[in-house]
């Protein structure tokens, strides 16, 4: 290109460059001299003035004068304790980081107290959290409380002045002597939350200073003794009218009140409650909340005399044996609950005795037929030649009666055991899928009375097919249920036979299991039923029975229902599905039907006996049909695995019982 | 650019870095040091002086000025009236020296704007970077037919630069006989401190006021208005009668006769238009002009230099800047104060130059106060900022003015404080 | 690059051309300092007045200083000529001419006062000026008293007692009660206290 652009170019550049990098000198300012200049006292990166604390305190700190007059003539408070704030959790910041009003000092208006708690505890907590020192790890605590402030109802506008809250974080935290954890502010903060709180809530800090609690406090320093926020929550603070108040009172009383939390949950009105039911029997609603007081005083809630009229908020018929009711009865507690205790023990010998003498069978059953299987002993299925013919046991009846008990039995023990286990989280999880405690406790009742119809149904069948055959029923037969001599002998057979000392004995019509089986329920119907019923309507049964039966009937229900679901989802599977020579399943029971050969194998002594005298053609039938085979096995199937859920449900019941 | 070959290249490159040093970017030119040569000691020149050294003390600065010590004309009419001495308005330049400045004494008889040198009396030379010339005024005595440099120090003082014809001046009012005249000739405009004639005669008329009550102040203007003429009317007839039969002032404007063409010094006697006006003490404040170096170093238009109003650099010669009385700085009032602003604007002007930048935007203030009397005093303020478009100050709308009419008795008390502490303010901020 | 066109060659160094003038393109309004400056002729060099009335302003509180000017400009406090000064500024030009001032040193001279009465007035400045006028009256968000000219102090006193300038309630309530303790003394002898400081 031509030389003379070219120099042009050259030359721009350079003059370009060298002014961009000479320019800057250019403003350099004049040399400051020593000492401290006005400009000092402001920040230099956003121009705003420096106010030390000592210059606030110059008028807020001045001990002769206190308050001040506004504006308008209302006097109000200026002073703020100079030692308490430096000794507080605030005490290494400047006045105005929080009264960021404040630009001028003296001011020059009358300065709206501003104070952002919240922003800044959120702002400096994200600056600290991943802080390895961990010295603001507090702050964590303090946003969840944030958190939950902003949902209460403290956080919402006030009904009267919709300007503001209701309440809001000055109102009950002295700003300036917010103590550190473990400091004597916060010590002393504490006993005077009831003033604090009843700021507002006048009439309640007036009933609760009539209360045990109060005089604890406020009389006696006592910090031990319940404060407001002990029951109430700090910042969770709903209207009591809620569930979610409510459920919080009651679990904060037991956190000083252990004991009594702990008897309360293992009683009905607690089971219920902690599942979420508030429309039940509360601490508050027997023992009165701000007023509370011992049972000495005649005064008290539950005060002998006072006490009939709580409970017939609820159970309004309720009579003098509701008195007798033990609402925090305890069954580990022999001294004072002798007969519950005596019950209980009972129900739990009972319980371990029978599993731990069934669980031993299963266990011993399930070595041999593995032994025989691997000795190629065992009983085995003919693929090349599947049985097509079948051996009918079970009528229609008895099939429909079984299964519809299955049905319902599970339903029970779903719905019940969820008050059992009451701790549990798969029992809130339950409740919630059932549509509430009020469903789940209809259903439940709803299930027991189906249950008990078919029960007494079953019975009248049997009484009538009894008494219409009674010239020729034979009570001990080969097809009878009552248990006998047989079975006691095959039961030391059988023993015998898994010990490899014997033979496998040949069974009846019906194995000694099989019977126990068929009259277990009859002992469940007893205790189950007729303490369900005493259960079901409380007033009702108080006009027979003292309110203790109530606490043993509540007792021995759990106690036997938890003994019929753990027995059947593990022993009765196991006997009739999963023992090697059934395992998967036998679908007996839902098609009425077994296979001759199998027929022969179990119950060998009735088959003879039916060759013998000819009848066995009349039992004969064909194989059900490939549908009806998929059919019952779906059925079973399910039955099985909600038998086994439950069964795991219950054990993880048991397994986290608190202590 | 890849055709460009190294040979090119480099030869423009060093081309260039030549051509930087020249123009000096400072980091370039350590070393050489920048020289400004200031032509007057007064309120202009000194300010320049000391704000250049204030603002960069890399700069050399030297300040020409004939007089060894400065005697202020403004506030000088206060002693006019004995309120001040004239010591008491003189003072030297130890403070200027103190900030670096070399101040010479003598009188510069020419500038070289090509040679960029400083010619004077004394037979030296000054090289200059850049020039500041405010030289105040000069007078136009051809105007009044007889009045001249030589009568003006014997006879009929002008009194308008501070000095023997002050005090002169001064002794002639103190001998005046009782009931005397003393007339004042205002001049036309453009002048020296537009207010200062009617303060004269208000102070002298304060003085007559105590020790001779019956004396008359006759002021003869050409002009038919003046600088703060309500406030003086209000101050005159609060203090001297103005308005009455017996009022010691009386103000003749142009419309009225008070032109005047011509004096006889010997009878003490002034030609107006219509009369002839006899006094027993005259003084005469001549039309006026830019002062004498002006005109010998080629600055003016006609009677004033014209400059950049943005830098006040003359507009006939580069790197010379006229500040002050001598320059055509309308709106600007010709004053103390203006120079003093003034001269910072060009101070700042210079010094953006020397660093190779553009210079920003000026800003401008007067204030004139006058003492009318006794706790009577006034002001005049106004800002000014530039109208690029047109060259011109221009005052700020809105602001500035006068002091209010029939102001309370402690304002004008307070302006008189104040007056006094302007002038001692504006005397610091020159020379110390 | 080889560029053929001529049209397109002298466009590109013309474009190169204003890049070297781009520092020379950019003028600024008067800056603080420039504003400033011109206040010395009655306010002092930098705004250490040397009186004997016209108050310093070196080293004032930058607040302040746009408070007064904002008043002046409202015509308040009973001004002489400052509201005809403030009208001509914006309310930027303030805030650079009060951080120019906020920057400079305040220097002080010797008042001729009572010594008397400034011991005086030290002990009824301790007991009813000194928590606004912190530090004796320096330089502060409460204005510059300490070493102040006397005559202002008395002129801007004069204002507040007499109604003529707005004042903060509780500085009235203080002087009210100033005078009440002392008599009629009291703000001439405060007044002789802040002169006497240096």
């Amino acid at each position: 290109m031509p030389r003379s652009s070219a120099l042009s170019r050259v030359t721009c550049l350079w003059v370009a460059f060298l002014s961009l990098i000479i320019m800057p000198p250019a403003y350099a300012e004049a040399e400051q001299s020593e000492g401290k200049l006005m400009i000092h006292n402001f920040d230099p990166e956003t121009g705003k003035r420096i106010i030390p604390n000592e210059r606030c305190l110059t008028c807020h700190g001045d001990e002769k004068q206190k308050t001040d007059v506004r504006d308008d003539g209302t006097p109000v408070k200026i002073f703020v304790h100079q030692k308490q704030i430096e000794a507080s959790v605030h005490g290494e910041l400047r006045c105005n980081d929080c009264h960021t009003t404040i630009e001028r000092v003296p001011h020059r208006k009358a300065p709206h107290v501003v104070v952002g708690c919240i922003e800044c505890h959120k702002e400096t907590w994200e600056k600290y959290k991943d802080d390895p020192d961990g010295k603001h790890k507090r702050l964590k605590v303090v946003n969840d409380q944030v958190g939950s402030y902003m949902q209460s109802i403290h956080a919402q506008p006030s009904k009267q002045d919709q300007a503001s809250t209701n309440a809001t974080c000055y109102d009950c935290h002295e700003a300036h002597n917010v103590g550190e954890l473990g400091s004597i502010q916060r010590k002393e903060k504490r006993l005077k939350n009831p003033e604090v709180c009843g700021r507002c809530h006048e009439e309640q800090l007036a009933d609760y200073r009539t209360s045990n609690h109060g005089k604890a406090v406020l009389e006696k320093g006592d910090s031990d003794s319940a404060v407001c926020s002990d029951c109430h929550t700090t910042h969770a603070i709903d209207k009591p009218e809620t569930d979610k108040a409510k459920l919080a009172i009651t679990k904060n009383c037991g956190d000083c009140h252990k004991e009594a939390q702990r008897t309360y949950f293992d009683s009905y009105h607690g089971q219920v409650h902690r599942l979420g039911y508030t429309n039940t029997a509360k601490c508050h609603d027997c023992h009165g909340s701000h007023k509370i007081q011992g049972e000495d005083d005649p005064t008290s809630e539950i005060h002998a005399n006072n006490r009939l009229e709580n409970c017939r908020v609820c159970h309004e018929e309720a009579n003098e044996n509701f008195l007798t009711f033990w609402p925090h009865g305890d069954a580990d507690d022999r001294a004072n609950y002798p007969g519950l205790w005596i019950f209980k023990v009972f129900m739990q010998i009972l319980i371990f005795s029978v599993m731990a003498f069934f669980w031993v069978h299963v266990v011993l059953w399930l070595y041999r037929e593995a032994m025989d299987h691997f000795q190629g002993k065992s009983f085995a299925e003919d693929l090349d030649h599947p049985d097509v013919v079948y051996f009918r046991r079970f009528p229609v009846v008895w099939r429909w009666i079984h299964g519809l008990f299955a049905i319902s039995t599970m339903t029970l023990i779903l719905t019940g055991t969820t008050l059992l286990f009451s701790h549990t989280g798969w029992a809130k999880a339950v409740v919630a899928f059932l549509g509430g405690t009020e469903m789940e406790g209809i259903i439940h009742r709803t299930a027991a009375v189906f249950w008990l119809g078919i029960f007494i149904s079953h019975l009248l069948i049997a009484i009538s097919n009894i008494w219409r055959k009674r010239a020729t029923f034979k009570w001990f037969g080969s097809t009878s249920m009552l248990p006998n001599m047989k079975d006691a002998r095959d039961l030391r057979d059988m023993f015998k036979w898994f010990l490899g000392r014997g033979e496998r004995p040949q069974f009846s019509q019906w194995t000694y299991w099989q019977k126990f089986d068929y009259w277990a329920p009859f002992w469940g119907a007893a205790v189950i039923g007729f303490s369900g019923i005493l259960l079901f309507a409380p007033e009702k049964t108080a006009l027979f029975l003292p309110g203790w039966m109530f606490n043993i009937a509540t007792l021995i229900h759990a106690e036997e229902a938890l003994l019929a679901a753990i027995f059947l989802n593990s022993v009765h599977f196991f006997n009739v599905h999963f023992r090697p020579e059934r395992f998967p399943m036998s679908t007996t029971i839902f098609t009425g039907v077994i296979p001759i050969e199998e027929f022969k194998h179990d119950h060998h002594v009735e088959y003879e006996r039916l060759v013998a005298n000819g009848e066995l053609d009349d039992y004969l039938v064909r194989r059900p049909s490939r549908r009806a085979d998929l059919a019952s096995s779906f059925i079973t199937t399910v039955l099985i695995m909600s038998g086994l859920a439950l069964l795991t449900l219950v054990l993880i019941g048991l397994m986290t019982t608190p202590s | 650019m890849t055709d460009i070959n190294r040979r090119t290249f480099l030869r423009t490159t060093g081309g260039v870095a030549a051509l930087g040093a020249t123009i000096g970017f400072p980091t370039l030119a350590l070393g050489a040091v920048r020289r400004v040569v200031v032509i007057g000691g007064g309120a202009g020149g000194a300010t320049a002086a000391k704000y250049l050294r204030k603002l960069d003390s890399n700069i050399s600065v030297t300040l020409i000025e004939a007089k060894p010590n400065y005697t202020s004309c403004f506030m000088s009419n206060e002693v006019l009236s004995g309120e001040r001495t004239l010591d008491s308005i003189t003072f030297g330049y130890d403070g200027l020296r103190r900030h670096g400045v070399e101040v010479v004494i003598d009188r510069a008889v020419g500038i070289d704007p090509v040679k960029k040198r400083v010619q004077t009396a004394g037979g030296n030379g000054f090289d200059y970077d850049a020039c500041v010339v405010s030289p105040g005024i000069g007078f136009k005595w051809e105007a009044i037919e007889g009045y001249n440099e030589q009568v003006s120090k014997e006879t009929i003082p002008h009194a308008w630069y501070a000095g023997p014809q002050t005090e002169l001046l001064r002794r002639q009012i103190q001998a005046m006989p009782e009931g005397g005249r003393v007339i004042v000739v205002a001049p036309p405009n453009p002048f020296k401190c537009p207010p200062g004639p009617y303060e004269r005669a208000s102070q002298i008329a304060m003085y007559c006021k105590h020790h001779n009550p019956k004396a008359k102040v006759i002021i003869l203007d050409p002009k038919f208005a003046f600088s703060k003429k309500g406030l003086y009317t209000e101050g005159w007839t609060k203090l001297y009668g103005y308005g009455t039969d017996n009022s010691m002032i009386e103000w003749i404007g142009g419309h009225e006769g008070g032109t005047v063409e011509g004096v006889d010094p010997a009878t003490l006697t002034l030609q107006t238009e219509f009369e002839e006006v006899q006094g027993d003490v005259i003084n005469i404040i001549p039309a006026q002009k830019a002062g004498a170096i002006a005109f010998a170093a080629d600055l003016v238009d006609g009677d004033w230099c014209p400059v950049d109003k943005q830098t006040f650099e003359s507009k006939r010669h580069k790197d010379i800047y006229v500040l002050g009385d001598a320059s055509s700085a309308a709106k600007m009032p010709k004053s103390a104060y203006a120079a003093n602003s003034q001269a910072k604007v060009a101070v700042a002007a210079i010094v953006a130059r020397f660093q190779g930048m553009e210079p920003g935007d000026p800003t401008f203030v007067n204030t004139c106060y006058s003492v009318v009397g006794e706790d009577f005093g006034i002001s005049v303020a106004a800002v000014y900022g530039l109208d690029a478009k047109n060259n011109m100050i221009m005052p700020i709308k809105g602001a500035g003015g006068l002091s209010p009419a029939n102001a309370s008795p402690e304002i004008r008390q307070r302006e008189v404080s104040y007056a006094h502490s302007w002038f001692k303010n504006v005397i610091n901020d020159m020379l110390e | 690059m080889k560029r053929n066109n001529t049209t397109s060659n002298n466009i590109y160094t013309l474009l190169l051309g204003m890049l070297a003038l781009v520092p020379a393109t950019v003028l600024a309004a008067p800056t603080g300092q420039a504003l400033s400056f011109t206040c010395a002729g009655c306010h002092g060099t930098d705004g250490s007045s040397v009186g004997p009335s016209m108050p310093a302003i070196a080293g004032m509180d930058p607040e302040v200083f746009v408070d007064a000017m904002k008043a002046y400009r409202d015509d308040q406090r009973n001004p002489t000529i400052m509201n005809r000064m403030a009208k001509a500024y914006s309310d930027k030009q303030f805030k650079d001419m009060a951080w120019f001032f906020a920057g400079q040193r305040l220097h002080l001279f010797p008042q001729e006062h009572d010594a008397a009465m400034a011991a005086r007035g030290a002990e009824l400045h301790k007991k009813y000026c000194e928590k606004c006028h912190e530090n004796g009256g320096r330089p502060g968000d409460a204005g510059t008293l300490a070493g102040q000219w006397m005559p202002y102090l008395e002129y801007t006193m004069d204002d507040f007692l007499n109604g003529k300038r707005k004042w903060p309630r509780k500085m009235r309530r203080k002087v009210d009660a100033a005078i009440a303790d002392e008599g009629q003394e009291a703000v001439p002898a405060i007044i002789h206290y802040y002169g006497s400081q240096q």
